[in-house]
């Protein structure tokens, strides 16, 4: 790449004006640590609230080097986990569940790998997609983080916070969250706009805090009274894009008083430079404040649910800072023997888990009880696919982190047998996040919990 | 003359050559190509068709639409003067069809529902700064709070909603308006209910009614829905005053009326505007501002580059469309460019000088209209080589409407290996070899070979690996086919189809109602590509047309409840 292009910076400043060098994580120690006596016992962790963050990967990984070694308590990590060493005991490697769904229905491979990951249903046919052509639509029901955030985000500011790093497109492959069947929801790339949302309100003074709600409570009940009308009178088809506008309108009418409970020690940070998030060179950056990001909301308890997704489906973007200069499908589709190109996809994956090991730190580094937040967050790392050039997804390449609460156990290589959906898994994660269920997704991918504990 | 049969026997010709999904009709398929590299697949219903019977007016499907980010800027700025184009900080419109304002892909997220909350504030705060131009002079002290708010929401309503209100709804507005007046002060309500306003379905969504037609079960398209209708096609925004008034003065009764309306809209700015987000989207052209090449194999890419790669395609395409013939012909086959000075060095030629763009004739036998132009090249290439696959399955997919199947699950689709000592089209022989792979490939590969002239980036070359070129191809297929050497001759067989025809009337529509051909449109289509071919292939004549069809003057009664 041109270095001209990826040393270009674009120079934005956050609401206050004044920079301020990133991480900001500092500034958050003082955080409340969100109250959590009201929630219902299954929500709550040790002195905070339970969390679930997705943090996405694409086109696979080199199982040979992922794999770890030894036995199920007694193990190595092989190369691609290594970053995770200093973390072990609060990483579970979830090895053997497979992505039976996304061996059915309409879409590519890698429509299905993605749009079904968290879904574990079918993609729709539809007449329209993304990239790839026509047959498949969007997934055909809630992903995981969004039955999850339906339980345990009501409370806060946000139901669920979806971060992107570089995601191109608006199709299948560039999706992994979903409110229902074919409601997509769009990652924010930017971390700026990011910021702003989460925490532009925070700037104004507590009087024109409120009198903000104030008028937005008169605008949001009289938008959402037109859009009730005019449900009324319309075709099934455009009715159901209505409610779902109706129900967005409402959703934030709802979370408008939620901002107040921020308060307190949490201050608003002050966003400072920020590299370009649209330039490939600049996405370890973006990444890194994204993470930042998010690990702030929870912190500071305006959401429970987020996730990150990095690139998008057969992203064809090379990795110029680890000197790869070949797409990244590209490389994945080169066969077995090709070993310059094994190579490049394991220190690819590599690079993958030392950002995993980056949210993790982060998560770790935020006091909460007697612990952190990461020891009330369930973290789990989810591949499109197991492998790149037949676009395996059998045995995808798992790795879970935090104790959500005490609900899971860290610390070990989780090998499953056998044929194990991967319905199964996102069952576990709702359990252990709280939520009585014993299916999810189409329930015929699903035979019943995986259980994490 | 069956057309759509067509596309079925490709798909049958495809899966006979080892092609998975080879039903030969429903279903059609994705390819699996880089997700953010090369190309877009395109929606062909793939029904074989009988000769349709085209009895009784049939509007197809009429989906109620959301204005895109595009429209949804223009219309603020049509609506209070504002060029802020607060609509760049939504979230992207989901696509479909290779198309951003597919109204079955435009669904509202909390995300963009944040957004609307926000433009509309700001926007409400912006316009009460002015508070006597909102309220269209009336003075408060004069004739009272209640009389200038209702004159203001009566006459802004009718701009915003592009429509008159009903007395219900100025009723309904009214009592926002009091109740923020009430709490907080006059002004307050004002810019409360222009907040609400401003994201009100009626705003953001073409909302349509219809009136009823004698004898069918389908809806006339009433004269202020047509109004909208027209000023979003052609020119992405909301209606202006003249197209107000004969919405409003029974002038937009007869389809000689609409068609007035349009070709006198097309003599605007704003429909250039149009036609070029159409051909960004179409010719993927959007795609060369985020073109990323490898250093190495193209160090002459300057990324400072792409915006004129850009112009040169639009500057190309406005020039033949609106001051020369206007035709697909010309846009295929002309045999000139535009280039200014970066450019002339970026292609070797010895062409225009200076910052200005400038109409240059391409040496004979190089240039083929915007098929032989660096952007779309380039972004039909790979990071460091050429690209015969999507560059094929370009013209199948974009210009022929055709769909490619994806490669089976199982097989290896990595592109060879750039090879000093091998061209391109050597590199990519094993998939004329491989039974596996030749049915699919056989639809693009060949075609694609075509372009072999045209580097990675879109310059031409006489030698690759130390051999001549090759730019010998050919169009496997039943009404699209023929032997051809380089891309003059591949766009003088594609000119001369009657696919391409139809492709460019389909693409259009898609663009103009913002949503998929469904089986019950075939005799529109039909009749928009007999109206097409019968002016000459004349884009602007096919613009208008598009706005004399079933589909544009009538809608569909809604269905369920």
């Amino acid at each position: 790449m041109k270095r001209s292009t990826l040393s270009r910076r674009t120079f934005l400043r956050g609401a206050g004006g004044a920079c301020l060098a990133l991480p900001l994580l500092d500034i958050m120690q003082g955080c409340d640590a969100p109250p959590v006596s009201a929630l219902p016992q299954q929500f709550r962790g040790a002195g905070g609230p339970k969390r679930f963050v997705v943090f996405w990967t694409p086109n696979g990984t080199i199982m040979n080097d992922w794999r770890p070694s030894g036995s199920a308590d007694a193990y190595s990590f092989g190369r691609i986990l290594q970053p995770l060493e200093s973390h072990k005991q609060d990483v579970l490697v979830l090895d053997g569940v497979d992505e039976l769904s996304a061996y059915k229905g309409p879409g590519d491979a890698h429509q299905k790998g993605t749009g079904q990951g968290l879904t574990g249903t079918e993609l729709q046919e539809g007449d329209f997609a993304g990239a790839d052509g026509l047959s498949a639509g969007w997934a055909d029901g809630i992903s995981v983080d969004q039955a999850i955030a339906d339980a345990v985000g009501q409370e806060t500011k946000f139901r669920s916070l979806e971060f992107g790093v570089h995601v191109y497109g608006a199709n299948v492959g560039s999706r992994i969250s979903y409110r229902g069947p074919a409601q997509p929801i769009p990652p924010e790339n930017d971390p700026t706009a990011a910021f702003d949302r989460i925490f532009g309100d925070l700037e104004s003074d507590p009087a024109a805090q409120a009198r903000k709600i104030a008028e937005r409570k008169i605008v949001l009940d009289a938008v959402a009274d037109d859009y009730q009308r005019l449900v009324k009178k319309v075709g099934a088809a455009d009715k159901l894009k209505l409610e779902a506008h109706l129900d967005a309108v409402r959703d934030i009418a709802m979370r408008l008083d939620t901002g107040g409970t921020i308060g307190g020690a949490c201050q608003p940070p002050v966003l400072g430079e920020v590299d370009d998030p649209s330039k490939v060179g600049n996405i370890p950056a973006t990444g890194k404040l994204q993470m930042d990001l998010l690990a702030m909301a929870l912190a500071c308890d305006l959401t429970r649910v987020a996730s990150l997704m990095w690139m998008n489906s057969a992203t064809a973007k090379p990795f110029p800072w680890l000197d790869i200069p070949e797409g990244h499908h590209e490389l994945a589709h080169r066969g077995d023997g090709d070993a310059d190109a094994q190579e490049k996809l394991t220190r690819i994956n590599i690079w993958y888990c030392e950002q995993f090991a980056y949210l993790i730190e982060k998560l770790k580094a935020i006091p909460e009880g007697d612990g952190t937040v990461l020891d009330n967050t369930l973290l789990i790392w989810v591949n499109e696919h197991q492998k790149g050039n037949d676009h395996d997804r059998h045995e995808i390449p798992y790795v879970l982190a935090g104790k959500c609460g005490g609900a899971m156990k860290t610390g070990r290589w989780m090998q499953v047998q056998g044929d194990v959906p991967h319905n199964n898994l996102l069952v576990g994660c709702m359990n252990a996040m709280g939520l009585e269920t014993t299916t999810f997704g189409n329930p015929k991918y699903c035979t019943g919990p995986l259980s994490l504990a | 003359m069956n057309v759509r049969g067509i596309v079925v026997w490709a798909i049958v010709a495809a899966a006979a050559g080892g092609c998975q999904n080879g039903s030969g009709g429903e279903g059609a398929t994705t390819g699996d190509s880089d997700s953010d590299g090369t190309t877009d697949g395109v929606a062909v219903d793939t029904e074989g068709g009988e000769a349709a019977e085209c009895k009784g007016i049939e509007p197809g499907p009429s989906p109620i639409r959301r204005m895109n980010r595009r429209e949804y800027d223009n219309t603020v700025r049509d609506l209070l003067g504002v060029d802020s184009r607060p609509a760049q900080a939504f979230p992207a419109e989901e696509e479909a069809l290779g198309f951003n304002n597919n109204a079955d892909a435009l669904v509202v997220t909390s995300l963009l529902a944040e957004g609307y909350l926000g433009a509309a504030e700001a926007l409400a705060e912006e316009a009460v700064k002015d508070l006597p131009a909102l309220l269209h002079g009336c003075d408060v002290k004069v004739e009272g709070e209640d009389a200038c708010a209702g004159r203001f929401i009566t006459e802004f309503g009718r701009a915003a909603y592009r429509r008159p209100l009903s007395g219900d709804e100025v009723s309904q507005l009214l009592a926002v308006h009091q109740t923020a007046a009430d709490e907080f002060d006059f002004a307050t309500g004002v810019r409360l209910t222009l907040t609400a306003m401003l994201q009100s379905p009626h705003f953001l969504y073409r909302v349509e009614f219809g009136e009823p037609v004698e004898g069918s079960d389908a809806l006339k398209v009433a004269p202020y829905e047509l109004a909208s209708r027209l000023s979003y096609f052609l020119w992405g925004t909301m209606p202006d005053a003249e197209l107000f008034a004969a919405a409003a003065e029974g002038r937009l009764a007869e389809p000689e009326d609409v068609a007035k309306q349009a070709t006198r809209m097309l003599a605007d700015a704003r429909a250039r505007a149009t036609v070029r987000d159409f051909h960004g989207q179409w010719l993927e052209l959007r795609r060369i501002e985020e073109l990323e090449k490898d250093d190495e194999a193209f160090p002459e890419f300057d990324p400072d580059l792409r915006p004129l790669l850009r112009a040169e395609a639009e500057q190309f395409l406005d020039h033949v469309i609106w001051d020369d013939k206007g035709d697909l012909d010309s846009m295929y086959l002309a045999p000139y460019t535009f280039l200014n000075g970066a450019l002339s060095e970026y292609y070797g030629l010895e062409g225009p000088s200076g910052d200005t763009f400038q109409k240059f004739d391409l040496p004979a036998g190089q240039a083929s209209g915007f098929l032989t132009q660096g952007g779309l090249l380039s972004v039909l290439a790979k990071p460091n080589q050429t690209s015969p696959i999507h560059r094929g399955k370009f013209v199948r997919e974009r210009l022929l409407c055709q769909v490619v199947p994806p490669p089976p699950d199982n097989v290896d689709i990595t592109p060879p290996e750039v090879d000093p000592n091998l061209p391109t089209r050597e590199r990519f022989k094993q998939h004329s070899i491989d039974p596996a792979c030749s049915g699919c490939h056989g639809m693009m590969d060949p075609v694609g070979f075509g372009f072999e002239h045209f580097d990675g980036i879109g310059r031409w070359r006489e030698v690759e690996a130390g051999q001549p070129i090759d730019a010998t191809g050919e169009i496997l297929g039943g009404t699209t086919k023929g032997t051809f050497d380089g891309v003059p001759e591949l766009a003088s067989l594609l000119v001369d189809s009657p696919e391409v025809e139809r492709c460019m009337t389909l693409q259009w529509f898609r663009y103009a109602y913002g949503r998929a051909d469904a089986k019950e449109d075939a005799c529109t289509l039909d009749d928009l590509t007999r109206q097409f071919a019968g002016s000459g292939r004349r884009i602007q004549d096919l613009i208008v047309a598009l706005t004399q069809s079933e589909a544009f003057l009538f809608r569909r009664a809604p269905e369920g409840e």
